[in-house]
């Protein structure tokens, strides 16, 4: 009876912090079903359901092209990320370089790098090659920062896999990189997807690389986001519209993935 | 089949020799109007247009990050008018636009004066003015309406579209009584809180920086200064709440609410506010020139011109679409749908003003038009300006402190590029 | 022959970008650059250090590791040890509270911005009603800077929660069995078993919020812009505003590979200490 009493206590506790702390994404949801003007000229709690925000911004001159922007750039940078970063990962775990430990402690390091920091020079060099506004450009950019990521995150993945199933292979006459793809890719899957659903994920979400880099035809959809609060009428409705659909993915990931996230999470986390 | 070859080839060399101009502009109502138009344009020239329009407060870095002396990706670009000394040395002199063939040059007599005075540079016209961009005062007629009789018999006068900033303080203390917020600022830190700050200096008859043939002097007059502040402070006390973080956004979230009796806008941002889906008052509005200050009548002036990137590579594809932009024809046939023109003969037309009340506003304003310091530096004057202004009307440090600082964190700027 | 490809990409799109950064901070390009680039040897990094704006904004971004993120520790650790138990539901709710830490920053900056405007806003509207506060905190400079900080507590304290979460449920029931055996209370057996337990994860999740919050920077600059005056200008705001503003790249440059450099300082502990716990 106590237990069942204070498992009830704690469920009313962490219902209410969770509701408090997904308030402002419900406020988002509910916005976007709300006119521009009924935002601004309403109490917050006038709630008269229409579709017209969205009606609107998927005639939105920018939005729909910036939509699929994002998910070019998020797709490329997350699939070189994940490819080049899982064989580095395999490499580094498997074979033992003479400047291995300083290769990851460096690239574990520069995982952390601001991204402000690399901004300036970024558009300066992306400027004299004619990179700049440009979906490639913009998707190396986020390589710089997707690529560390992912290797930080599988090298424990790799370490772990014992070294008995390499020397199984090796002696079935596997070559080197069939072992890789054929042995440690998918014993190391679960990393692999969570590693690329962040890689993913971040570059969906980023914004300073998209707002120096970009100009009118790579804009990426967070820019857009953000233009709907310009120098007009606060255009709220839009914007929470366009931030819904962008929070989709993330809805998406959180929620269907969370087994793996809490264990990609830990172990990129703590580990790396 | 013969007849159908000739016409692929005849269609063919059309579309290999076609010239496609691409255009960088900043976006708003007008640019918007201006897409309308494109197919008309392109059928009488054969050129394609591609029209890239981008947010105003970005428009001067996506320049900077497409157009170098050597390269250039847009054919025709906008530049706003403080940002033009530092975007002169990449554009071609207007006097030396190509000839053109279907549209001619406009008449530069039917300009706004002071809108052309816009695109100079040391005595050099670097591109055409295409708007007439200028602070128009807004002042709601149905709360003058309501409260006419009530006002005089307190203050001895009518109330009236506010004719100086004295009367302006006086309605908007009256009207606080009645719960509506006599005036709103701009106070984001961004440029628009440097024009309000020039816009008060000015009005009480003080400059911030001379530029003359010999170089850049810091004119501020202390005294001048403190008074356009403290009357501003003054002001402030009947804006809405939260008016110390006010930008273009909550400015006219708060007068299309209904809440604000009178303020100064940009003319690009005056559509959304006579447009009754997005606002509360469209049609009760009167347009204006600001009111006077002690000294003067200030309209802060913000034209943007559009200019020929020395790189470029369509030079008169380019100058044939300024020149179809400015043409009274244009113009008539793209009012309705947004344009505001540059040219008084439009902006005065009768056809308009009815309509368009703002049009004559926007006239009437550009009699009173005042700049902003011209100088390579701008940018950085301008932060400090609206920095020390800023702190000094929300009260974070005295005015004297806040004038004493600006003249001197100008003179270091200056002096940092010796000036 | 694996590591190769990933390490040719990472030295063409980090390290040359890193290096060029340092080499052009010694000069004096410009967003405009017209003439030919100068050498001007460390005068950037003199004007940087001179400049009491640059010291501001250093202050305001070590702020949030201040400020921000013991708050977001502490919030963490305690959801964390309420989670930590079975209870109907306590999965989907767990995933649930991750949702904050993915959402995109521009869009947090933006909510709550919307969310503090004094005459619409839910949040301002309820700050009013407790009376907390000015009406407008946006426009004031104090506490424009506080709701800076909280949109970052919103947004990131789940983070803590997930990861000391991670590090709790493997803990060994045993360690807390025994301690509840051996009659201690509440705290005592969070203060002598769960701390020291958690200690690591706690330092190694304290260390890499540390450097997310060197890279804050959009939802400041959607939320307030830096504003009002500078009171929200962090160290990143003020290289994006002198680099892309005032045009000033090369300067930029000498603040970001100051801040770069503070971020590989913090790092190298984070990493340092990832390898041990491998080791271990």
């Amino acid at each position: 009876m106590r237990k069942r009493v204070i498992s009830f206590v704690v469920l009313s506790v962490a219902l209410l912090i969770v509701l408090v702390e997904l308030f402002p994404i419900m406020v988002v949801i509910v916005n976007g079903f709300k006119r521009d003007i009924d935002i601004w000229s309403k109490n917050p709690f006038y709630f008269k359901p229409t579709l017209r925000s969205y009606q609107l911004i998927f005639r939105h001159r920018e939005f729909p092209r910036s939509l699929r922007n994002s998910f070019v750039v998020a797709s490329l940078s997350a699939l070189v990320s994940v490819s080049l970063g899982s064989m580095a990962a395999y490499g580094l775990s498997r074979f033992n370089f003479k400047f291995n430990d300083a290769l990851i402690f460096i690239l574990l390091m520069v995982r952390m790098i601001p991204q402000i920091s690399l901004a300036v020079p970024f558009y300066m060099i992306f400027r004299s090659i004619g990179l700049n506004d440009n979906v490639l450009g913009l998707s190396l950019a986020h390589i710089s920062f997707n690529l560390p990521y992912v290797v930080a995150l599988l090298l424990p993945f790799f370490s772990s896999i014992p070294k008995e199933y390499e020397e199984a292979a090796k002696v079935d006459g596997c070559k080197t990189f069939q072992i890789f793809l054929k042995i440690f890719f998918p014993l190391a899957s679960a990393g692999i997807v969570v590693a690329a659903v962040f890689a993913f994920l971040m570059s969906w979400n980023e914004f300073i690389y998209a707002l120096v880099l970009t100009g009118t035809r790579a804009k990426t959809a967070p820019i857009v986001v953000n233009a709907f609060m310009g120098q007009y009428a606060p255009l709220w409705g839009q914007l929470s519209a366009a931030g819904t659909i962008m929070l989709l993915p993330v809805f998406a990931v959180t929620l269907s993935l969370q087994r793996y996230i809490i264990r990609g999470l830990s172990a990129g986390g703590i580990k790396g | 089949m013969r007849k159908w070859l000739v016409c692929l080839a005849i269609f063919l060399t059309l579309t290999l020799m076609a010239a496609t101009v691409r255009v960088l502009l900043w976006d708003d109502a007008l640019t918007q109007a201006l897409r309308e138009g494109l197919p008309e344009f392109e059928k009488k020239t054969g050129i394609k247009v591609e029209l890239e329009l981008v947010p105003s407060a970005t428009l001067l870095q996506k320049t900077l990050i497409s157009v170098t002396a050597e390269r250039s990706d847009y054919d025709l670009i906008a530049v706003d008018e403080p940002n033009i000394p530092l975007v002169a040395p990449l554009l071609l002199s207007f006097a030396q636009w190509p000839e053109t063939k279907f549209y001619t040059r406009p008449s530069m007599a039917d300009i706004m004066p002071l809108a052309l005075e816009a695109g100079q540079w040391k005595g050099e016209f670097k591109g055409l003015p295409v708007n007439a961009n200028v602070y128009i005062w807004l002042t709601r007629k149905d709360i003058i309406e309501k409260y006419k009789d009530e006002f005089k018999k307190e203050y001895g006068y009518e109330m009236r579209v506010p004719k100086t900033l004295q009367e302006l303080l006086d309605m908007a203390k009256f009207l606080s009584k009645k719960g509506i917020y006599g005036w709103a600022p701009f106070t984001k830190p961004t440029e628009g809180a440097t024009c309000e700050a020039i816009w008060m200096f000015e009005s009480f008859g003080t400059k911030v920086l001379q530029v003359t043939d010999k170089g850049y002097n810091v004119v501020l007059d202390k005294q001048k200064a403190i008074e356009a502040i403290n009357f501003y402070k003054e002001l402030l006390k009947y804006a809405p709440p939260g008016a110390l973080d006010y930008g273009h956004a909550e400015r006219v979230a708060a007068f299309s609410r209904g809440e604000v009796f009178s303020m100064f806008n940009w003319p690009a941002l005056v559509p959304d506010i006579e447009n009754p889906e997005k606002s509360l008052v469209a049609g009760n509005v009167v347009y204006t020139e600001p009111p006077a200050g002690p000294v003067k009548t200030a309209a802060v002036r913000g034209c943007w011109i559009v200019a020929i990137p020395l790189a470029a590579k369509e030079k008169t594809a380019a100058a044939e679409f300024a020149y179809w932009w400015m043409s009274v024809e244009t113009g008539r046939k793209l009012i309705p749908k947004g344009l505001t023109p540059a040219r008084e003969s439009l902006l005065r037309d009768p056809v308009y003003s009815k309509e368009r009340p703002w049009f004559l506003g926007i006239y009437q304003s550009m009699q009173y038009a005042i700049e902003r310091p011209r100088f390579e530096r701008y940018p950085e004057v301008s932060q400090v300006i609206r920095n020390n202004w800023l702190d000094a009307v929300s009260g974070r440090v005295s005015p004297e402190v806040a004038v004493d600082r600006m003249v001197e964190e100008i003179n270091a700027v200056l002096k940092k590029y010796g000036y | 022959m694996f590591v190769l490809p990933a390490l040719i990409v990472v030295g063409v799109i980090l390290a040359y970008p890193v290096i060029y950064a340092l080499v052009i901070s010694f000069t004096d390009r410009e967003l405009l650059y017209l003439g030919k680039t100068n050498f001007i040897g460390l005068k950037h990094y003199r004007e940087m250090l001179l400049d009491r704006n640059f010291w501001h904004s250093l202050r305001l971004q070590f702020g949030v590791i201040t400020i921000a993120i013991p708050i977001e520790l502490i919030i963490g650790l305690f959801v964390a040890i309420l989670f930590n138990r079975d209870f109907p539901f306590s999965k989907i709710l767990r995933s649930l509270l991750m949702l904050p830490v993915f959402v995109l920053p521009v869009l947090s900056g933006l909510t709550w911005r919307l969310m503090l405007q004094p005459s619409y806003g839910v949040l301002a509207s309820f700050f009013n009603f407790i009376s907390l506060g000015p009406t407008a905190w946006l426009a004031d400079t104090r506490y424009a800077y506080v709701a800076i900080l909280l949109q970052d507590i919103w947004r990131m304290w789940p983070f803590m929660f997930m990861i000391i979460y991670a590090g709790l449920s493997s803990m060994p029931s045993e360690y807390v069995e025994a301690a509840r055996i051996d009659g201690a209370n509440f705290f005592q057996r969070f203060w002598y078993v769960l701390l020291p337990y958690l200690k690591p994860v706690i330092a190694t999740a304290f260390l890499l919020r540390m450097i997310d919050a060197l890279r804050i920077f959009s939802e400041v600059y959607v939320m307030t812009y830096g504003g009002p005056s500078n009171a929200t200008m962090l160290l990143s705001l003020y290289i994006h505003k002198q680099a892309f503003e005032f045009g000033r790249l090369s300067y930029a440059a000498s603040v970001a590979v100051f801040l770069l450099i503070v971020a590989l300082f913090i790092s190298y502990f984070v990493v340092k200490r990832g390898l041990r716990g491998e080791v271990e």
